[in-house]
């Protein structure tokens, strides 16, 4: 998020404040990559935002799988529920603005997968923030730390984009990834 | 899955690299940023750091000053 915003240097701790007190070690990563070339039109827009809430949701889901604890299952069935959520509205959206009719379904069909190859792996991405997959405060932190970088990608590509429809899509959904971290903010206090 | 897309392009520092840069500058030149929960940041953080949960991070990012080195956990 800072990387985007005319920061110079910007170095993630990586393991956090559990790598501190643990004294354990994570290898450095050199990551980044836009999905958007800043020329999309609207329509364009909704089906990679479309694509990437899905990403999401597949993640949540075979998390709930792995996880044993009934506590974490069910936060991470929430989780992907409020993914399925953000679809349905980016869908809504679509929908508004297309000159054509579509379904759902018919909309999936058009929403590039081809988004979501290359780079790290969900093993790789776990490996990077190590949660104990047991704990609520561990996936929660997860969860928004994810989260958080879906914001931050829309915000950046917010400045990017130059059409003003879809600036104007993107910071709506920018703004609802805001408000979903609050909420898992407020749901890490109330542990 | 592949998550490469959602990583700003940061560069990750373990935890003997952060102490050793910690030290090797002092306090006003850096920033160290602690993104957690309040209550988290109560329980234990490194010392001198300064606490912006990540849900207000977007909000109050001009409380950062920009030119300076920033180690964020």
């Amino acid at each position: 998020m800072l990387a985007g915003k005319g920061f110079k240097k910007v170095f993630n701790v990586a393991g956090g404040i559990t790598a501190w007190d643990a004294k354990t070690a994570i290898g450095p990563q050199d990551l980044g990559m836009d999905l958007f070339s800043g020329k999309e039109q609207p329509e364009d827009v909704l089906k990679i935002a479309y694509s990437l809430e899905q990403g999401l949701y597949d993640f949540y889901i075979s998390m709930e799988k792995e996880a044993k604890h009934e506590k974490v299952k069910d936060l991470f069935a929430r989780l992907s529920d409020i993914e399925v959520k953000h679809q349905m509205s980016i869908y809504l959206a679509y929908s508004d603005i297309s000159d054509e009719e579509v379904d759902k379904e018919g909309f999936e069909k058009m929403v590039e997968t081809k988004a979501l190859e290359g780079g790290l792996s969900t093993k790789e991405y776990l490996d990077l923030f190590n949660p104990d997959l047991n704990s609520e405060i561990d996936v929660i932190s997860l969860a928004m730390s994810i989260e958080a970088q879906a914001l931050d990608l829309y915000q950046r590509v917010s400045i990017k984009i130059k059409n003003p429809g879809s600036k104007d899509i993107i910071n709506k959904i920018a703004n609802e990834e805001k408000v979903h971290l609050e909420s898992l903010g407020k749901l890490m206090d109330s542990l | 899955m592949k998550w490469m897309q959602f990583l700003t392009p940061a560069k990750s520092m373990d935890f003997s690299q952060t102490k050793s840069y910690i030290l090797q500058h002092p306090g006003e030149d850096i920033t160290i940023l602690d993104v957690r929960q309040p209550s988290e940041y109560q329980e234990g953080h490194i010392p001198g750091a300064t606490l912006i949960p990540l849900p207000q991070l977007s909000d109050r990012i001009n409380e950062i000053d920009p030119e300076k080195p920033t180690l964020i956990y």
